[in-house]
């Protein structure tokens, strides 16, 4: 039976949907079946991410509302062999999500496939939580910024409570993930530190990304930066898909990377 | 030399205030349901005894949390 994983953030626009993306490419490239689902209903943004925008038929509400076929709606994606693609529905609303189709739905996907990522909606209303009712672990993206981080919190708080793991006395594993982090600032304390973050919410950390201006040029050719070999970010989305299947892969310090000013002041005293 | 030293509490301004705002967010949420308990309790001891008003409070003593009920009761 494969494993679930929510991306989830609590705040918009922090990158859950280019991170869902890039780790589900990543588990795929590792040689694991995935498949990645798109919870945010009526604003899918996934299929562009992934190139696939094009090649969607049938959506997640055709295979709970009208009886198609999980495997018709899946599109198989051209990056991997092993990457598959579920879309949300573009004109329905999240009003349309019940716990049991949801589990229904998850339950098929979970044995086809080693690992069933999902992107969950911004914010904390219903259908965040219905994209992490059934999640085994949680994969939280932050930037290093303070409405992110207190939002995020909110989400984990309900994470917390609401997800049928928690209801059954287990638990569910989260993982830290700090977006667009920017060298230069860090170091010059201007943005929060990841050592502060960590403080701060208290859980693992699972990857560090550098801000990068490629991300845009990947989204909009429909080809996650994971993909381009010579990005900071897309590097640092291989080294968090790597720790996602179970490879201890040691932390670079993507914050003193940048070769800024405070790192040629370091290497002196070094 | 002044700028540098302002710019290198901004972060640090930035996790003092975070840790302060996410802790009282945690206490707010931490018991969502306590409007619905409140109306319950005074459900229940209103069998028995006229009550008027039912205060909860949650409390901390050396790390074990507890919820202190208050039932104030009709003269």
């Amino acid at each position: 039976m494969g494993i679930v994983i929510a991306v989830i953030s609590g705040k918009g626009g922090v990158g859950k949907t280019t991170t869902t993306a890039n780790i589900g490419l990543g588990i795929a490239q590792n040689g694991k079946k995935c498949v990645v689902v798109d919870f945010d209903i009526g604003q899918r943004n996934l299929d562009m991410l992934l190139g696939l925008e094009n090649r969607v038929v049938y959506d997640m509400v055709h295979v709970m509302d009208e009886g198609i076929h999980t495997k018709q709606a899946l599109i198989k994606s051209k990056m991997s062999p092993n990457l598959a693609f579920l879309a949300a529905s573009q004109t329905k609303d999240k009003s349309v999500l019940d716990s049991y189709k949801i589990k229904k739905l998850i339950n098929s996907l979970k044995k086809d496939f080693e690992y069933v990522i999902l992107d969950a909606p911004a914010g904390i209303e219903s259908g965040y939580e219905h994209t992490i009712e059934f999640a085994d672990r949680a994969i939280i993206v932050v930037n290093p910024e303070v409405s992110s981080i207190r939002d995020s919190d909110r989400a984990i708080g309900i994470l917390d409570s609401k997800s049928q793991r928690v209801k059954d006395g287990e638990e569910v594993e989260k993982y830290l993930i700090i977006n667009r982090i920017n060298p230069t600032m860090v170091q010059s304390g201007e943005m929060l530190g990841s050592s502060d973050i960590l403080e701060i919410l208290s859980i693992p950390l699972i990857g560090k990304i550098p801000e990068d201006k490629g991300i845009i040029d990947a989204s909009n050719q429909g080809k996650p930066i994971i993909l381009n070999e010579t990005s900071a970010a897309g590097q640092a989305y291989k080294r968090v898909a790597a720790r996602v299947c179970g490879e201890k892969v040691d932390f670079v310090d993507v914050e003193t990377q940048s070769g800024g000013f405070m790192k040629k002041i370091k290497e002196m005293f070094t | 030399m002044f700028s540098f030293l302002k710019k290198k509490s901004s972060a640090k301004t930035a996790k003092d205030r975070l840790t302060i705002a996410i802790m009282s967010d945690r206490t707010n949420n931490s018991f969502p349901f306590i409007e619905e308990l409140k109306a319950e309790i005074i459900e229940v001891v209103k069998k028995y005894i006229g009550v008027t008003k039912v205060n909860i409070q949650k409390e901390d003593h050396d790390g074990v949390e507890a919820l202190s009920i208050d039932v104030q009761l009709e003269k």
